[in-house]
């Protein structure tokens, strides 16, 4: 018996070496990882969302290497996806069969849902988010990609939703140049509202320095920039006290008034909805439109569209105030880097540090310029790449410190459905502005139940 | 069962296996998805139990009793003994006894802050982030944003955190991230004024194309049935291209027909007409392009059915009603439509089935637009459940949307067995009695 004992224990303890060494000698091995990284809403100048997690997958090799370990990080990316609904879906699809890529760049808005729903998992359980490079990122966009008090994610650039108007048309209504450069700050302050664009946009329809219908030309799909509207009437999106979504009957009433109005004036197309964007793009760029609204990354699409002289065709600002409920405004609507939940435990800890590394300023800005976003961090502005930027400054400058997001809540995807819809029916007028309230109330009530606060 | 069964059997296994995927299983799993909440953020294959603050909220809501949320929130992160004989297990005593020194007692409100008292230590083994984490964890004497797999390990957390029975069915409830049955989707729906609307649009879809279907692939049938063979193969061949076309060319080469710019309004301004989306300019204009873009790919398959009905008319009765003097339109009233009736069934009910769950071509064309006024039931199911920009897909709703018109379509199959008489129309042709 004594002996069996000692033989198990003898056993017993050469499997204990044996698996220790193994485990330090497992550093010694080469370790091959793969990580694959999916971005949503991105075009060509976006490519350094990927190129970042490639630049970083190479110094954390380096940095292995030095530490006498080898380890090979094969980046596998993707950009290239019909239109954000299409990535949405194959995201959640690929989480559902557990072959979600390792790292996704997405709206801000995800994080919600797809932290409920047990997709991602939150960076702050691998990174030191007080170390270099986060805690130089801007808090309010580290908060953008926090949900709950827990850091889910790491904001991936940033920007903000400008007003635009176009120099020539300003001027044949009787703007001087003067009176145009002054309007950004008119706006800022109050004393340049929607009813002001609405008077402009009919005089340019009047006047004929534009067509009929390209008086105010706003975006034509659903998007973060219609809350902006409803923020200009005094509509808050989130009750801060209680973390609840509001709908603000008076302010929604308003906003759709204001673009039921713009239809009835002739300055909105009321098929406006639903244009192609690549008309769309064209169209704003090259002057058939005397003011609409856009992104700060148009900046660059509209080069493309073949106007090079941005700064002397157009000018931009925050969104105007609708009346004196409300006030001038933008949205920013930061894509994040999330680190979605893996089997491999290392795959998710590396991952996390490869957006740790991407976030790092000088890699970060590459994204920035290149695609017309703005910087994460404050050191960004130490950059001479990003210094040296115009637009990236006085973007920064004019519209990021009114901005705020959307709020990060399990159920606003179907608040902004129904936002959006009410919007729809009163623009193409199915419904009266007052009557399309009504409906997104229902909407929203049903939907929404207690998580909803209707003033 | 025979050998020659069996083979039988097999030959067909490739169609069955076809019919059980792409068919049963998701009418099935439709039917299933129906009665649960399912979305994005439920996930589909189940949940976890998590306490975050909202969740606290909610509870703070259904009146859950301060004492019990306090206990849940708990004391975030304090450094007791028990923190600290852990600590010592992990990282050796002397770390142990230095963070005793410092903070013993102490409680912190978030991890971050333990961490960087952890990162303070002058004697610190704990280097790697990772394991300053798991370091800081050890000292965790709260529910919140734990993340419990199953259901046993929750309710041992709540056992241990010693909240009272009685609140813990309520806790479990809003702490459950999965979906649950319910049986509120169907009432839901019937509760919002946009899904009568979806109801409405798809009556106006559905009859107006199949009328448009039936009547003018009855025409060309008809009237290529008097023509010379050789034009009417060649008029039938150009009546079949739309349903060659792939769909999303054919609604592209729509799409610059109808444009502001494109064919329509190009050709109208020289008359003075002001450009207009001729697709999305009304609702009259939306449902009008709807009805042609179905109605013309739908048309040529009844025009080839209803040819070779025609055709399948022994031709003695049309020379006979000639020689008794009967004019073309006669012929038409008294010959020919009679003996079509059992085709314009088949079309009739086919076209509706196929028509009340189509909805390719009014995605790719208008999406539902102008202002939802083309938003059929079954486009309206495929965007609550798979395609919204909010990305928080409702499946549960969806399938709800989808089950209802399966329902629908049972419906309406069995009225028109009725209405058309079946029964007699599958006894044998009098005419080749």
């Amino acid at each position: 018996m004594t002996t069996l004992v000692s033989k198990l224990r003898q056993s017993t303890a050469a499997a204990v070496l044996a698996l220790t060494a193994a485990t330090v000698a497992g550093d010694a091995f080469a370790k091959d990882l793969t990580i694959t990284v999916w971005a949503g809403g991105s075009n060509d100048s976006d490519a350094y969302r990927w190129e970042a997690i490639e630049m970083a997958a190479d110094i954390m090799e380096r940095e292995a290497a030095i530490r006498g370990e080898e380890l090979n990080i094969t980046v596998e990316s993707k950009g290239q996806f019909g239109n954000w609904q299409e990535f949405k879906q194959a995201v959640t699809l690929a989480a559902e069969a557990g072959t979600a890529p390792n790292i996704v760049v997405t709206s801000h808005l995800d994080i919600a849902p797809w932290s409920e729903a047990g997709y991602i998992v939150p960076v702050e359980e691998y990174l030191d988010l007080d170390a270099w490079p986060l805690n130089d990122i801007y808090p309010n966009l580290m908060e953008i990609a926090a949900f709950d008090d827990v850091q889910w994610g790491l904001p991936q650039d940033a920007e903000s939703r400008p007003f635009f108007f176009w120099k020539d048309a300003m001027k044949k209504i009787g703007y001087s140049d003067e009176d145009i450069a002054a309007l950004p700050a008119k706006v800022e302050a109050g004393e340049y509202t929607l009813q002001n664009v609405l008077e402009d946009a009919k005089k340019a329809v009047e006047m004929e320095a534009v067509e009929e219908g390209y008086g105010f030309y706003p975006r034509v799909s659903n998007g973060p920039d219609y809350a902006q509207f409803y923020q200009s009437f005094g509509g808050e999106l989130i009750d801060p006290e209680s973390g609840k979504l509001v709908l603000d009957k008076k302010a929604m009433e308003e906003f759709y008034q204001f673009f039921a109005d713009a239809v009835e004036a002739g300055v909105t197309r009321k098929n406006h909805l639903g244009t192609d964007w690549g008309q769309w793009y064209n169209e704003v760029a090259n002057g058939k439109a005397a003011i609409w609204h856009g992104g700060t990354w148009h900046f660059g699409r509209y080069a493309q569209e073949g106007n090079q002289d941005f700064w002397n065709t157009i000018e931009f600002s925050l969104i105007p105030a609708g009346n004196e409920n409300g006030r001038a405004n933008t949205i920013t609507h930061p894509l994040v880097y999330l680190i979605t939940d893996n089997a491999d435990d290392e795959a998710e800890e590396i991952a996390a540090n490869l957006v740790k590394i991407a976030s790092e300023p000088r890699i970060n800005t590459l994204h920035a310029i290149k695609s017309n976003h703005l910087g994460i961090s404050k050191q960004q502005s130490n950059i001479e790449l990003y210094a040296n930027d115009r637009w990236a400054d006085e973007a920064t400058e004019r519209l990021l410190g009114y901005a705020n997001s959307q709020p990060n809540h399990v159920n606003y995807g179907a608040y902004s459905e129904a936002l959006f819809k009410g919007l729809e029916a009163a623009w193409t007028g199915t419904k009266t502005p007052a009557e399309a309230v009504a409906e997104v109330e229902v909407q929203m009530k049903a939907t929404l139940g207690d998580e909803l606060i209707v003033r | 069962m025979q050998r020659s069964s069996w083979l039988g059997l097999a030959f067909l296994s490739p169609a069955l296996v076809v019919v059980l995927l792409f068919f049963l299983i998701p009418v099935v799993l439709t039917g299933f998805f129906a009665f649960t909440n399912m979305s994005t953020a439920t996930g589909v294959k189940g949940g976890a139990y998590v306490l975050n603050t909202s969740g606290l909220r909610a509870l703070a809501d259904a009146g859950l009793p301060k004492s019990t949320l306090e206990q849940i929130e708990g004391a975030g992160y304090r450094v007791d003994a028990k923190g600290l004989e852990a600590l010592a297990a992990d990282f050796g005593q002397p770390v142990a006894d230095e963070f005793a020194s410092l903070h013993d007692g102490e409680v912190f409100s978030k991890r971050r802050d333990v961490e960087r008292a952890l990162k303070d230590l002058r004697s610190n083994p704990i280097r790697k982030t990772r394991d300053r984490k798991i370091a800081a964890d050890l000292f965790k004497r709260s529910l919140l944003n734990e993340r419990f797999d199953t259901l046993p390990g929750f309710e041992a957390a709540l056992e241990e955190a010693g909240i009272p029975d009685a609140d813990r069915p309520l806790i479990t409830q809003v702490a459950y991230t999965g979906w649950v049955w319910t049986t509120e989707n169907f009432g839901f729906l019937m509760s919002l004024d946009s899904t009568w609307q979806y109801a409405k649009n798809t009556i106006i879809y559905v009859v107006f194309t199949l009328s448009f279907n039936v009547l003018f692939g009855l025409f060309l049938a008809i009237a290529t049935f008097y023509l010379p063979s050789g034009q009417a193969a060649t008029f039938r061949a150009i009546w079949f291209l739309p349903r060659i076309l792939p769909p999303v060319l054919y609604i592209v080469m729509w799409r610059w027909f109808t444009w502001d710019t494109g064919f329509i309004s190009t050709v109208l301004s020289g008359f003075g007409v002001s450009p207009r989306n001729w697709m999305l300019d009304t609702e009259l204009h939306a449902w009008t392009t709807i009805v042609l873009i179905n109605g013309f790919v739908g048309a040529s398959m009844g025009m080839i059915v209803f040819s070779s009905a025609i055709r399948a008319i022994p031709s003695s009765m049309l020379y006979a009603s000639e020689v008794d003097g009967a004019s073309r339109l006669q012929q038409i009233w008294h010959i020919i439509l009679p003996q079509l009736r059992w085709p314009i069934l088949f079309i009739t009910s086919y076209q509706t089935m196929s028509l009340l769950t189509s909805f390719e071509y009014i995605y790719l064309a208008t999406d539902g637009g102008p202002g939802g006024a083309t938003e059929v039931w079954a486009l309206a199911a495929f965007h609550t459940a798979l395609n919204n920009y909010g990305g928080n897909l409702q499946y549960g709703l969806g399938a709800t949307y989808a089950l209802l018109l399966v329902i629908i379509g049972l419906a309406a199959s069995l009225a028109y067995l009725r209405l058309f008489n079946f029964r007699n129309l599958i006894q044998k042709p009098r005419i080749e009695g």
